[in-house]
């Protein structure tokens, strides 16, 4: 683990220390955990909301963290389980099914206020949302953040084989997207 | 990004920009909310310590309860009924304890000399026993069991 990190972990286990330590915490990672959430959710509001819950998460849990993995990456599986958790429970509130998802995830997309992209930008994330949940998560790991796929399997708990196939699928499915549709 | 090219190639082309964008000065102003929250949460977190009293309410309810219907019933009962009837209830229970024990101390053998002796016996003359039959008999009776 690196040096800042590893400061970072020991000042949260001290109790004098840890607000002091949260707070770094927070400003170090939020953008790139927000970017991470927004790419899932979609709509700024639901990410800021899970932002929070992660952030949240991570300090309830931070005594329970045995540094077996590096905080980067145990934040981004935070991250990734709250965002999860968040859309599955907007499926249970609405009584979803698995392309309603898709649907409710475009429509937060266009009605967001901060969405800035052009037209190709819109139509590569309309590619992206119509994959399925996990491949799409891994898309965006990969394609957006450069993530490795070893950091990727600690966060998502898969194995590196698993990750290149899922990625393969997904990339073949959005270039025909783009391929085929006006 | 080569793997890329060789499965997408129309994907390849296009440029990485983020497309999404957030409120100006979001990031500058997310970790006081977030030291806001946690506030919050802290004050949650010690409320839920106050609630272990909530999980020892039943039991010193019921406790409580019976130490009321103690004084409702022991108290009334002490204060209201009369010493007499209590002294009387006393009083039977002993003679029923004691004839008990009277009975308990009496061996067999001085059970049967008892029975057996000629205590109870009483020698009367003819003149009482003419008397005691004319006063409970009448003639025809006498006579009837006389000519049997």
């Amino acid at each position: 683990m690196q040096g800042p990190d590893k400061n970072i972990i020991s000042d949260l286990k001290d109790k004098n220390k840890r607000d002091l330590a949260f707070h770094q915490l927070v400003s170090t990672y939020q953008e790139r955990l927000y970017w991470h959430i927004r790419k899932i959710v979609m709509n700024h509001e639901d990410a800021d909301d899970v932002l929070q819950n992660t952030f949240l998460k991570v300090w309830r849990s931070i005594d329970n963290f045995r540094e077996e993995s590096s905080l980067f990456t145990w934040l981004y599986r935070i991250a990734t389980n709250e965002s999860i958790t968040f859309i599955n429970s907007k499926k249970k509130k609405n009584f979803m099914q698995m392309n309603d998802v898709s649907e409710f995830l475009m429509d937060n997309l266009t009605s967001d206020p901060y969405f800035e992209g052009n037209e190709i930008q819109l139509k590569l994330q309309q590619a992206i949302l119509r994959l399925p949940e996990k491949q799409r998560i891994v898309f965006n790991m990969k394609y957006f953040d450069d993530l490795k796929y070893d950091e990727m399997s600690e966060i998502l708990d898969t194995s590196v084989g698993a990750l290149k196939a899922s990625y393969h699928h997904a990339a073949k499915k959005i270039e025909d997207y783009l391929k085929n549709t006006d | 990004m080569e793997e890329l090219k060789n499965i997408a190639p129309e994907l390849s082309k296009l440029k990485k920009e983020n497309a999404f964008g957030t409120p100006r000065g979001y990031f500058d102003d997310f970790p006081a909310r977030m030291q806001m929250k946690l506030e919050a949460e802290k004050n949650v977190a010690d409320k839920q310590e106050f609630k272990i009293i909530n999980l020892l309410k039943p039991a010193l309810g019921l406790a409580a309860s019976f130490a009321i219907i103690f004084m409702l019933v022991y108290i009334p009962i002490k204060t209201f009924i009369p010493q007499e009837q209590i002294i009387q209830t006393t009083v039977s229970n002993d003679y029923n304890d004691q004839f008990h024990t009277i009975l308990e101390e009496l061996d067999e053998n001085s059970f049967f000399s008892l029975l057996e002796s000629n205590d109870t016996e009483e020698n009367f003359s003819d003149d009482d026993l003419v008397a005691y039959v004319s006063s409970n008999f009448s003639a025809y009776e006498i006579f009837e069991y006389t000519d049997k």
